[in-house]
């Protein structure tokens, strides 16, 4: 979202910033050409190292883990989890922690799936009704952490045992599901969380279309002084040519299409509109403002309570909307059905602080990280290995996504 | 046990030096330990730093010598703090080296006789000042490992008393004004017992005669033997302290003279600048003083009032005070963002306010996002098209502008905040208010470490935004902003502040008195 190469940071080589300026004042080419060349590599780290991982798995394991029906199947099956990532890292952008995320997809997860099969609502109205429940949820943290000023974790934590314990008591401890001859869940619903539920190919093209030439309208807009409108209009030509190649051949572009789950296009909505609203919007920008010093962002009249509840009110209808995928996907609520995800989550929010070493929380590198992950842990169990052990991956890489992302971007910084 | 052969050992030097100071006072500059030994000699030798390949530092050779006051002087960016840091160990050098008493040494900062005062002061806002103290020191206990927390609030109660505050120990270093806090840093270090002492701009925040007194204990310290290196951007304040006046341009040293030859004029000629004093003030130009845009009426905040103030559009009305005067909540009143405790704030309907925080290290800037949205943040709505997204190529057009008018350094945007030097944040942070543009600029110290030329800038700005119609609240605990560019003046006291007089119509005894 941040279009300039904001590499926040690194004391030990900041003179990236420095130098790639534009008009860096009186910088050596030769030096600003390194500086370039060092911070590519810093930038790529990450995506190089994953990438350095799927080259292995690819050599070890072939096929199994390179088929694209079964890579869009590992991020269908993941939905819930990135979901609930882009939930998390709204509220980390505004600078709190909200750890109720889960607890408000279980909630929504029984309600969705019960409402219609023990109270025989219409499925529409429980999908409305647990879109209303994730703003509330959203709204009564706002209220403890803005209005009251409980510490975020804790009023999180908090609300998150909350909404466990409401969704155990609506089902009395134990599972909902749908009862053999009784009433069933519409198909549409059913549809939004099956992989056989299909986007179809012809939206995902068009948006692909649409994507392409406003990105092509963005380029040409941007052309460098050196060179004449027809050779600009002609290198943009090429290299739309050339992704569509690489996409195509090697990317497998039109089978990706093919495979794409309603779930996962609902995903990448859910991340397109929140890059628009976090990246490009005055409100995205007094967003990460809050969450970068509050008292600086209030004094220069942001109204840092209202955009701390927005933030904790867009994170529980996104919450919410992954509760309600998971409802779908699995036909019946659990009690511990989302419990497991929020490791994973937080794990892909704090991946997108290295991934484009940015140094900080991205919507797309959320969703890229969080997939990422998937694919390595997949990886592996395809590979034969247990997958008790995807926690393990999950917490080393959280652990590492940060321990990276705070030497690289902090060290000796003034706090 | 302890204390009490500190206390003897202090006494015997309190004696010794300078007599214009108290012994009660003294005996902190030397608690730590024994009289203030005298300071070993300190070679700077071709010293480097670069940042990628950025060269900040270009070759600093400098020798100090126990006695003497240093002043370090040099527009923003030269590279004062980089020196400062990289001497202190936070950064390290790229070649040179650090003699201390003639071996070399990797850094000066774990050296308890040498002291560090930096820019943003390296206090711990949660804690009190009596634990701030503690840090730099070696606790004393009652009984390992149960601190003596007795005599360490003794010992807090004389380092402030020292630099002339009266408080509690036990107050949070977070509720105190900037310039408490500056007072509180240089307690510490004296509390510590050094006998080197750099000091990054720790005046800047000081209302002159606070400063003055800040700069004759460091010159009393140098007298006893100690070390003293001073970074400012006040002239007046080197001409008074310095001994020896070193003038450091892009990285490299231009000049090192000693003191005495030096006046203003060629001090100002050195730093290739321009002298504010001397930029032409042109009032008369505009239609003077229009609506009233806002208005006090016997308000009153925590710390002062009643105040009765009216800024009109087209006029600078200037305030000045003490540290700990409230100086700085009229300015949040004004820009509405705290309420009175007393009496109203008139805000004539649809008029816009807009604030320069009075410290940047915490309330002015946004260390981690880059410069041009730390300068845009409060203009963003002027950007957005048609589909309410904001136009990122008009928003960095529109910054890149102001940042070259403001001559912000390094240029690149999409830099991180962190990485400007002092001045520059300052720039940055009072471009973002012409950025905004409101109908009153409610500014807290606006010149705050600010180089010569960046200072005349700022005035001249202001001059153009009275001229423009614009209200103009100008809140600086240094007297020289106040007579350089407001037209009314008024000082905040303990008493009532009255509507504020016009600069021709006060008699030279009034001005000498804000001065
Ligand atoms: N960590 C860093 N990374 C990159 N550049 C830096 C870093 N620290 C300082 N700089 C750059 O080095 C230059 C010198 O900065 P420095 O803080 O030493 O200036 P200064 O002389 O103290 O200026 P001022 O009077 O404004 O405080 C500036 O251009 C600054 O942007
Ligand atoms: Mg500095």
């Amino acid at each position: 979202m941040s279009s300039g190469p904001l590499t926040a940071g690194r004391r030990d080589r900041p003179a990236d910033q420095a130098s790639s300026g534009e008009d860096g004042g009186a910088v050596r080419r030769g030096g600003a050409i390194t500086a370039l060349r060092g911070r590519v590599l810093q930038e790529a780290l990450t995506v190089v190292a994953f990438m350095v991982i799927f080259a292995v798995y690819g050599g070890w394991l072939g096929g199994k883990f390179f088929n694209v029906k079964a890579l869009i199947l590992d991020v269908h099956n993941t939905v819930p989890s990135l979901l609930l990532a882009l939930a998390v890292v709204v509220t980390l952008i505004a600078g709190q922690f909200d750890l109720s995320v889960t607890g408000v997809a279980t909630c929504a997860t029984f309600l969705s799936v019960g409402l219609t099969i023990k109270q025989g609502w219409p499925e529409a109205a429980a999908v409305v009704l647990v879109l209303v429940g994730g703003v509330a949820a959203g709204l009564l943290n706002a209220l403890l952490v803005v209005g009251l000023r409980v510490n975020t974790f804790i009023a999180t934590l908090g609300t998150n045992g909350l909404f466990l314990g409401i969704s155990a008591v609506y089902s009395g401890g134990g599972q909902v599901s749908v009862p053999l001859g009784g009433r069933q869940l519409p198909g549409w619903f059913s549809t939004i969380g099956a992989f056989t539920g299909k986007c179809w190919p012809w939206l995902t093209w068009t948006v692909i279309a649409v994507a392409v030439v406003l990105g092509l309208r963005g380029a040409l807009a941007r052309r460098p002084a050196r060179l004449t409108p027809p050779v600009w209009a002609g290198l943009c030509g090429v290299a739309v040519v050339a992704a569509a190649a690489v996409a195509e051949l090697v990317l497998r572009l039109s089978e990706v299409v093919d495979n794409l789950s309603w779930a996962v296009a609902l995903l990448l909505a859910v991340a397109c509109v929140l890059w628009l609203v976090v990246g490009h919007t005055v409100f995205g920008r007094n967003l990460r403002a809050t969450g970068a010093n509050s008292t600086a962002a209030w004094l220069t009249g942001v109204r840092t309570a209202r955009v701390t509840t927005a933030a904790f009110v867009i994170g529980g209808a996104v919450s919410a909307v992954a509760g309600i995928v998971l409802g779908s996907a699995l036909g019946s609520a659990t009690p511990d059905a989302a419990g497991s995800f929020l490791l994973p989550a937080f794990a892909a929010a704090f991946l997108s602080t290295v991934l484009f070493s940015s140094g900080r929380f991205h919507v797309w590198g959320t969703v890229i990280g969080g997939v990422f992950l998937v694919w390595v842990g997949q990886g592996l169990i395809s590979g034969g290995v247990n997958f008790t052990w995807m926690d393990v991956i999950n917490g080393l890489v959280l652990i590492s996504a940060v321990a990276i992302s705070t030497t690289f971007s902090r060290k000796g910084r003034p706090t | 046990m302890c204390m009490a052969r500190v206390d003897r050992s202090v006494h015997k030097r309190g004696r010794a030096t300078s007599p214009q100071i108290p012994p009660e006072e003294h005996r902190l500059a030397g608690s730590a330990g024994a009289p203030l030994p005298e300071a070993r000699p300190i070679d700077i030798v071709s010293l480097h730093k670069r940042f990628g390949s950025v060269s900040v530092l270009r070759g600093i050779d400098l020798q100090l010598r126990a006695g003497e006051v240093v002043g370090l002087m040099g527009p923003n960016g030269a590279g004062k703090s980089t020196l400062l840091k990289t001497l202190s160990g936070l950064y390290s050098p790229d070649g040179g080296q650090i003699l201390l008493g003639g071996e070399p040494v990797r850094s000066l900062g774990d050296r308890p006789e040498v002291a560090f005062i930096h820019q943003d002061l390296g206090l711990i806002d949660e804690m009190s000042i009596t634990d701030n103290l503690r840090l730099a020191q070696r606790p004393s206990y009652r009984v390992w490992p149960l601190l003596d927390h007795q005599s360490e609030d003794r010992l807090a109660r004389r380092a402030l008393q020292f630099v002339g505050l009266a408080l509690r120990p036990s107050t949070k270093v977070g509720e105190l004004s900037p310039a408490e806090k500056t007072l509180v840093a240089i307690a510490r270090a004296f509390a510590r017992g050094a006998s080197t002492l750099f000091v990054d701009e720790a005046t800047s925040t000081l209302a002159t005669s606070s400063a003055r007194r800040v700069i004759e204990v460091l010159r009393s310290l140098a007298r006893a033997g100690a070390i003293v290196v001073l970074i400012t951007h006040k002239l007046s304040e080197i001409l008074e302290a310095a001994d020896r006046v070193v003038v450091l341009l892009d990285g490299q040293i231009v000049t090192d003279d000693p003191a005495a030859g030096l006046d203003r004029e060629a001090l100002v000629a050195k730093m290739r600048s321009v002298d504010s004093r001397h930029a032409p003030r042109d009032d008369g130009a505009g239609d003077g003083p229009g609506a009233e845009l806002v208005r006090f009426e016997q308000v009153r905040s925590q710390r002062c009032g009643p105040v009765t103030l009216t800024v009109r559009a087209g006029e600078a009305v200037g305030l000045t005070g003490t540290p700990g005067s409230g100086l700085h909540d009229i300015g949040l009143m004004a820009a509405g963002l705290v309420a009175p405790v007393a009496g109203k704030v008139h805000r004539a309907p649809g008029v816009r306010c807009g604030l320069v925080p009075p410290h940047r290290e915490t309330q002015g800037g946004f260390n981690d996002l880059q410069v041009r949205e730390n300068m845009s943040i409060s203009a963003l709505p002027q950007w957005r098209n048609r589909i309410g997204l904001l136009d990122g190529r008009r928003e960095s057009r529109h910054v890149a502008g102001i940042a070259a008018r403001l001559s912000v350094t390094p240029r690149s945007p999409s830099a991180p905040f962190w990485v400007l030097s002092g001045g520059n944040k300052q720039k940055a942070i009072f471009g973002r208010l012409l950025l905004q543009q409101p109908d009153v600029f409610v500014l807290c110290e606006p010149t705050r470490g600010v180089d010569v030329a960046t200072r005349a800038e700022i005035y001249s700005l202001i001059t153009q935004l009275r001229r423009d119609g614009r209200g103009v609240l100008v809140l600086s605990s240094d007297a020289e902003d106040l007579l350089a560019v407001c037209d009314r003046i008024a000082t905040v006291g303990s008493g009532p502040v009255e509507e504020p007089e016009p600069v021709g119509a006060l008699s030279t005894g009034q001005l000498e008195g804000i001065l």
